[in-house]
């Protein structure tokens, strides 16, 4: 018997009194990998924002269970102590904040939460080293502010290592290919399926076939207008790229 | 009733150079009266309360001074209350610590140096202040001499129930090539919210080839009044570099005035503050370049909660002949609530070809999308607003060389954030 670990029932949201999302459907199980594949403008990180707390958004009807508890009432970082975790496609620069001491708040703020004693400086800086030497991110990189001159793939690869760290039971990984050369796609790719654990889901959303070759999803879904229009095994990425979405969006 | 001119009995009442002094003070500040806001130079500031404000002249207090220690290696020169403790640290060769009034009556040959560079016209209470000159120290650093351990000026306020007025004065004299450090720490116990007023003034002399590092936290009580005026002259290729960070008080200014009066003179004046309540802190700055090849850069940066207040007036004046002159001027406030308020004047007066001058303000909010990328972290809200707070001051307080005195300033600044 599986545990569902995301369930996501007929969600309609809109922002700024435009409906973008209508009428979505999606359970996922724990250990499950899921791709959402779909156009520009489907709708997709508006997705992922809600389900991560992000301001700006109205969810008008439907629900969204994480472990069986109200997603939507809680703030982000009640949802990021509970384990949802989103890479995200656009990482946020923080002039003056060293991202090793970004990183230390976070792990501790999770730790705290789940009645782990918070780590020590040490502690800390092994910990990273350890991780981040999987994933190419050395450590100069992690005295430098935030994403502060970071480039594309350094960002990247820094969302990865905060998911190493921090070991989500969920994670969303929005488009996080893009931007990436072959090389650091594949580091990418290696540093996210070592996190496949079978109790560990994800939900990896993206434009083309490419990462999933190195990801290997159970389920591909195509999210086009605000709704998953067809299911499918990882074949279905396959498809997608060879017909393209336009069999999915609507006649304008 | 009892207001900011009382007869008060004062120490030299028979020296007629000293009484001489106190009248123009005393005749000045009868003249100039509390600032409006019709007063230019304290337009978005208002002390108004001050004139009805039942002040009591603060009382030598016989009790030991509180012992107030510095996370640091340092000297320490102890004020309560205003009043001069004499039980100050042994001071090395070559640096002399003398209260005022000492100097004042004994030793007529540094008379030069009092009143002279904070004049009494159009700031009424270095008026006030000269009205009542009787505490304070007389600092002189002989030529040639590097003090390596800071020289810490403590006043440290016992709040009461009635509200204590006191007045303030240091006389530094750096002398040619000598470097020194000062750190001047305003702090207070008892209630908080005693309105206690303190008044203090600086006159800083540097000669020639002579550096001041001058360090200033102002963590008054929340209801107090702290008015404070730095002048500083500057002789050739002498330098004065100062940080403020004020976090207290009800009414605050630090205004500070730098005359750069020969070539290769340069300064830089930072500042920081931390504000929420309905205080008012000011930052008010006054730099003068009086001859060519002199610099001067600025930093301020404030973050203003509640109802409060930021005042920001900041001037740079460049003379005729004053070529080859650099003047920077930056300030920067972050406003943390709708009601949070911050008003800037700044002025440049340039009269000579052939400098570099530049100024600007900027004012914002907390970042939104940092907000959020730090809480979908785990980060909770108010430790993702400190830790992006505490970063937003660190680029001024970083300018702070000393690293232990730097330390110790970011933490009374993260404390404040909280």
């Amino acid at each position: 018997m599986k545990t569902p670990l995301l369930e996501i029932e007929d969600l309609h949201a809109r922002v700024c009194d435009k409906e973008i999302i209508k009428g979505f459907n999606l359970t996922i199980n724990e250990g499950e990998i899921h791709a959402l594949m779909g156009p520009n403008g489907a709708g997709k990180s508006t997705l992922s924002n809600i389900l991560c707390g992000k301001d700006g958004y109205e969810v008008t009807s439907g629900s969204v269970r994480f472990k069986g508890k109200n997603l939507l009432s809680m703030s982000p970082e009640e949802r990021a102590r509970e384990g949802v975790f989103l890479t995200m496609q656009y990482p946020v620069e923080i002039p003056g904040v060293p991202t090793a001491t970004f990183l230390k708040h976070s792990v501790n703020a999770i730790r705290k939460h789940h009645n782990l004693p918070e780590l020590d400086t040490m502690e800390f800086i092994k910990m990273v080293r350890e991780e981040g030497r999987k994933l190419g991110v050395d450590a100069d990189m992690i005295k430098r502010p935030l994403n502060v001159g970071f480039s594309g793939g350094e960002k990247k690869r820094l969302e990865i290592l905060q998911m190493s760290i921090l070991k989500p039971a969920f994670a969303i990984l929005d488009e996080a290919d893009s931007g990436l050369d072959i090389d650091a796609l594949k580091t990418v790719s290696e540093g996210v399926n070592a996190l496949r654990d079978g109790s560990r889901s994800m939900l990896v959303i993206t434009h083309y076939q490419r990462l999933l070759n190195y990801v290997i999803p159970d389920f591909v879904h195509v999210y086009a207008d605000g709704k998953i229009v067809r299911s499918g095994d990882k074949t279905l990425a396959l498809e997608l790229e060879e017909k393209g979405y336009a069999q999915f969006v609507k006649e304008k | 009733m009892a207001g900011l001119l009382q007869k008060t009995p004062l120490m030299g009442k028979d020296s007629p150079w000293l009484s001489g002094i106190r009248k123009r003070g005393w005749d000045s500040f009868v003249k100039q009266g509390i600032p409006t806001a019709k007063t230019e130079a304290w337009k978005y500031t208002k002390p108004r309360d001050l004139a009805a404000e039942d002040f009591v002249v603060s009382k030598i207090s016989m009790s030991e001074a509180s012992k107030i220690d510095l996370p640091f290696d340092c000297y320490y020169i102890r004020f309560e209350n205003g009043w001069f403790c004499p039980s100050q640290s042994n001071l090395p060769q070559g640096v002399e610590v003398v209260p005022l009034i000492e100097v004042a009556l004994l030793k007529p040959h540094l008379q030069k140096y009092f009143c002279s560079l904070a004049q009494v016209d159009g700031n009424p209470f270095v008026a006030l202040n000269q009205a009542y000159l009787q505490e304070g120290v007389f600092i002189k650093i002989e030529n040639n001499i590097n003090l390596q351990k800071p020289l810490a000026i403590i006043n440290h306020t016992t709040t009461e129930s009635a509200n204590i007025f006191f007045n303030l004065r240091n006389i530094i004299v750096v002398d040619k090539d000598s470097s020194a450090t000062i750190v001047e720490y305003h702090t207070y116990s008892g209630e908080a919210k005693s309105r206690y007023l303190a008044n203090i003034v600086n006159e800083i002399y540097l000669a020639s080839g002579a550096e001041l590092n001058h360090y200033k936290v102002q963590s008054e009580a929340f209801k107090a009044n702290h008015i404070s005026f730095s002048v500083a002259s500057l002789k050739k290729d002498s330098s004065y570099n100062s940080f403020c960070l004020q976090k207290g008080a009800n009414i605050g200014r630090n205004e500070t005035l730098v005359k750069m009066h020969e070539e290769g003179a340069k300064t830089e004046v930072n500042s920081a503050y931390l504000m929420n309540g309905w205080a008012t802190l000011d930052t008010t700055t006054n730099i003068e370049h009086l001859a060519p090849c002199t610099s001067s850069h600025q930093l301020i940066k404030g973050v203003i909660g509640g109802e409060a207040k930021g005042v920001f007036q900041g001037k740079i004046h460049i003379a005729p002949h004053a070529i080859k002159t650099e003047g920077n001027q930056l300030h920067k406030a972050l406003l943390l609530t709708d009601t949070a308020e911050v008003d800037v004047k700044p002025e440049l007066e340039i009269f000579a070809d052939d400098v570099k001058c530049s100024h600007g303000a900027t004012s914002g909010e907390l970042d939104a999308e940092q907000l959020f990328y730090m809480r979908s972290r785990g980060i909770g809200l108010s430790e993702a607003r400190q830790i992006l707070i505490d970063a937003y001051l660190d680029e001024v307080i970083t300018k702070i060389s000393n690293e232990k005195i730097k330390d110790w300033i970011k933490l009374f600044a993260q404390e404040k954030s909280k």
